[in-house]
């Protein structure tokens, strides 16, 4: 393949150019989106796009470039800059390329990342799958002021190489629907409610339903009130739950550590968050998104138990990170974070899913929707705007929003209640319904 | 001084290609089409761990084509600027014509009308391209070396220096041929303080549109200084108690609250599509007479400043709030079109890769009449918010939010236990509303903002310090 051999001279002239070391990375990508806005097409965007990443290792220095310019002279030129770059910055005899025994070295069996159909749908196919979507609800309802769906495809190749002998490559599709619902309100309020689907596969992709949840969830945000300040349980919807997942993964990273810039810093093999709660990576899942063999180093990614019952029991370490923390290299970040419950004898086996999880709350706020917020890294203080709905006897009442949710990441995981078994299968991240309590929720 | 033609060099092409191309992707159709053509180069050069020890240099290179028939947008791009590559995207794009089955067939191209040389807000006298990593290297090891010898508590010290050039080139079917260099520094430090056990966390930035001339020792020793003075503050922060109060908003960085509360409510693509809650509010009073809100792409220097958008329309200072009333909505040519008005030059894209909206560039509200300190004076319980990191909104609902990271209580009327960490949520008409006094001491502030709506765009805000009589505010029970 012509990409291929594109990397291979970009390697090749780092070595000419007086480089003790190189990764190159080739990613190319097809993609198009079909925009339809009451049922008519509003955008269409059709691109094929090129990049070539390459990371210098020399006399202990580090430089990162890229470029889409690959004609040869120019791939030359820009290489050799960049090896003169990189040999003015100040030494790090901690920058190399990984222990060759790390690699992946092939022979995995398929995980079924890539289906064809990109190139065999026509263009008109993508269009009226889009103008589907919007049909479902256009005019069917008299408080729809605008219904805007959209249909994308994208086809992603990642080819790498590096000058210990690494060569690694990977292709992934996807085709994504969603459908964004703007209803008339009280006053001037124009609610909201969006739904997307998105699978490797076209023929698994779900095409129908997506306008009419998005009309759900729009008319289910009419008459929103504000909530009164005060501590609730509080159930995350499995659309957004990964939001309270994030800041662990990110606090978990070498970099985050060794820059003395995390709340989880010196916590490997303590028990730091409720006993029930349960945190993997299963890099392998076959036909789901994010799976991979290999991670950006070209090391091979195996299935963790990162949380363990509350126990922190894997850190993020790459290479680089490795050697200046003196730890073990484990992976650079998760591919397929996956969230469970303990499964200790006396559990629900099957665990619960969002309605029974609300009957298990008994009354609380469900929060469907998060609307901006930070987490502070070094302490895990966290304050998020949010909506969502009061929720009483397990029963929803009426929605809510301008609220603030404020708390600590590690006390919020030690009110665990629940965790479901509902995660959504059209996100990489598999993070189900959660239940906590005891969460401040600042209203009027 | 920018020379169209160099650009045109640059991207290999000549008018009768420019026309060829614009005819082909005009040829099922359509009202308009332009060629947005961009050579980006961006640097970077960090220090960790007391080192200068990661250059970077990325490139980015390619032009896009779009075409627009009604309200409708094809659009596509190609990173290599061989005729038959750019052919090939015109025609890709002029397929929306046909979908929409466009009244006219085969537009005709006009010749050049106008062109402009871009050396208007935002002239360099070092351009970067002409910059070495070892002139870079030692501002890098000055701030390192100011912050960590400001204050012992300091542990570590993350900074970055990032510099671009884009060098852009754009024609359009009304013979628009326009071209730019677009230079832009960003500075960004992060301080890690540990005291006691407890660590703290803080980041200062600066950025300009603005050559190596920028890059200033004095610069250097002020981000070293603000850096140190952020991050130390918190150790003595609390988190208060959380609900409904009024929230004074210092001068500068508060001006985000103008770009998420109204800034995107104005843009006119959501009012084009009255998903917006200000659609049908044009000419209207929104808030009080003392408030007049701009838009500003004109700001000498300024990260928002463009001398003309990405749609080859000058850019301007438009007011959208004048005097309580409601006066423009921030338009690209599709919403200019629709509502029958002129274009506002806020056609912006993050890059070839994609088609130009509504985006704002410098965000700002005027001075009003009073002073700060009376102001604070005039709540009796309330927060002082201080600095901010980002925010977000929802454009139909109107709710919006910012992220305070260090900001003061106010009790009786005075500014008492400093505190951080807490988000702050409003409904954006009436937070306008709300606003009920507004000083004399706007500032705009030169952080690394940069907005994320569909795409990236690099974008400023400012104000005057204002008091917002009833927001609500993130915090313990």
């Amino acid at each position: 393949m012509l990409q291929k051999e594109r990397a291979k001279i970009a390697l090749e002239y780092a070595k000419q150019s007086g480089c003790d070391n190189a990764r190159v990375t080739l990613s190319s990508a097809t993609q198009s989106s079909f925009t339809v806005r009451n049922n008519q097409t509003e955008r269409i965007h059709q691109s094929k796009s090129a990049s070539l990443y390459i990371q210098l290792f020399t006399n202990d220095r580090y430089g990162s470039f890229s470029t889409n310019r690959m004609e040869t002279a120019e791939l030359k030129k820009f290489i050799e800059e960049a090896v003169r770059v990189t040999k003015l910055v100040t030494p790090d005899t901690y920058r190399s390329l990984p222990d060759k025994s790390l690699y992946y070295t092939g022979n995995g069996k398929d995980l079924e990342q890539h289906d064809n159909s990109t190139s065999k749908l026509e263009p008109s196919q993508k269009n009226q799958i889009a103008f589907d979507c919007s049909s479902e609800i256009y005019k069917s309802d008299p408080r729809i002021i605008s219904v805007n769906s959209e249909f994308s495809d994208l086809d992603d190749y990642f080819y790498m190489i590096d000058s210990q002998g690494f060569e690694g490559e990977s292709r992934q599709s996807s085709f994504s629907l969603s459908c964004e619902c703007s209803v008339k309100g009280k006053g001037e309020s124009r609610p909201e409610g969006w739904w997307y689907e998105s699978s490797i596969f076209f023929d698994s992709l779900k095409k129908n339903e997506i306008g009419k949840t998005a009309l759900e969830r729009a008319l289910s945000r009419l008459g929103s009130v504000k909530l009164k300040s005060g501590k609730y349980n509080m159930v995350l919807e499995n659309t957004i739950s990964s939001r309270v997942i994030a800041p662990i993964i990110s606090a978990l990273n070498g970099a985050s550590l060794q820059q003395n810039n995390s709340f989880l810093k010196d916590m490997a093999g303590k028990k730091v968050f409720d006993g029930n709660f349960r945190l993997f990576d299963n890099p392998h899942l076959v036909k789901h998104a994010g799976s991979r063999y290999f991670d950006g180093e070209g090391i091979a990614t195996k299935p963790m138990a990162i949380i363990e019952n509350g126990v922190v029991n894997s850190y993020f370490i790459n290479t680089y990170y490795s050697k200046k923390l003196k730890m073990p290299v484990t992976i650079e970040g998760p591919s397929v974070p996956m969230c469970k419950y303990s499964e200790s004898p006396g559990n629900n086996p099957s665990g619960r899913d969002l309605g029974e999880i609300l009957k298990h709350c008994g009354n609380g706020v469900l929060v469907t929707g998060f609307n901006g917020g930070n987490t502070n890294s070094s302490t895990g203080d966290f304050s998020f705007g949010a909506e969502g709905f009061v929720f009483e006897n397990g029963i929803i009442k009426h929605p809510v929003n301008e609220i603030n949710i404020t708390g600590n990441i590690i006390t919020l995981w030690n009110n665990l209640i629940d965790i479901g078994n509902d995660p959504r299968t059209s996100s990489r991240w598999l993070i189900p319904t959660l239940a906590f309590e005891n969460v401040n929720f600042s209203g009027i | 001084m920018t020379d169209t033609y160099q650009n045109m060099a640059l991207f290999g092409v000549t008018i009768e290609n420019l026309n060829k191309i614009l005819a082909t992707a005009l040829s099922k159709g359509g009202d308009y089409a332009d060629l947005y053509f961009e050579s980006s180069k961006a640097n970077e050069l960090s220090l960790r761990d007391g080192q200068v020890n990661s250059a970077g240099t990325h490139v980015d290179y390619g032009m896009g084509v779009r075409v627009l028939s009604g309200d409708k947008t094809g659009y596509a791009f190609t990173e290599v600027t061989t005729m038959e590559e750019m052919i090939k995207a015109a025609k890709a794009a002029s397929v929306i014509a046909s979908q929409n089955k466009s009244r006219i067939d085969g537009f005709p191209v006009a010749q050049i009308l106008e062109t402009k040389a871009g050396n208007g807000y935002y002239p360099q006298t070092k351009e970067w391209e002409h910059i070495s990593v070892s002139h870079k290297i030692p501002f890098l090891q000055r701030l390192n070396g100011k912050i960590f010898s400001s204050d012992d508590r300091v542990n570590k010290v993350m900074a970055r220096i990032s510099d671009s050039q884009s060098s852009i080139l754009f024609y359009n079917s009304e013979g628009v041929l326009a071209s730019d260099v677009r230079p832009m520094l960003s500075i960004v430090a992060t301080c890690i303080m540990e005291s006691n056990g407890r660590i703290e966390n803080g980041s200062y930035s600066r950025s300009y549109r603005g050559g190596f001339e920028f890059l200033t020792n004095s610069l250097i020793d002020h981000i070293a200084k603000e850096v140190v003075a952020s991050t130390s503050f918190l150790f003595n922060a609390t988190r208060p108690k959380g609900g409904q109060m009024p929230v004074v908003m210092s001068a500068g960085s508060s001006g985000i609250l103008l770009h998420e509360a109204i800034g995107h409510a104005f843009e006119a693509d959501f009012n084009r599509m009255d998903t917006s809650i200000f659609s049908n509010k044009m000419g209207e009073k929104i808030c009080s007479q003392e408030i007049s809100v701009v838009d500003d792409g004109t700001i000498p220097f300024n990260r928002g400043s463009i001398n003309f958008d990405d749609e080859g329309v000058p850019s301007q200072k438009t007011y959208m709030v004048r005097e309580g009333i409601l006066e423009s909505y921030l338009h690209d040519r599709i919403s200019a079109k629709h509502y029958k008005t002129n274009p506002t030059g806020n056609g912006r894209r993050e890059s070839f890769r994609y088609m130009p909206l509504p985006r704002m560039r410098a965000t700002y509200m005027e001075n009003g009449k009073n002073r700060e300190e009376d102001i604070i004076a005039s709540v009796k319980k309330g927060i002082f918010a201080l600095n901010f990191s980002n925010g977000q909104v929802q454009i139909g609902a109107g709710d919006f939010t910012f992220f305070v990271k260090s900001g003061y209580l106010i009790e009786n009327g005075k500014l008492t236990q400093p505190v951080k960490d807490i988000n702050i949520i409003g409904n954006g008409p009436e937070a306008l509303a709300n606003i009920v006094a507004v000083a004399s001491n706007n500032i705009i502030d030169d952080s690394t903002w940069t907005c994320g709506k569909e795409q990236y765009c690099p974008v400023s805000c400012g104000m005057p310090s204002v008091l917002v009589n009833k927001l609500i505010v993130g915090g313990n029970e």
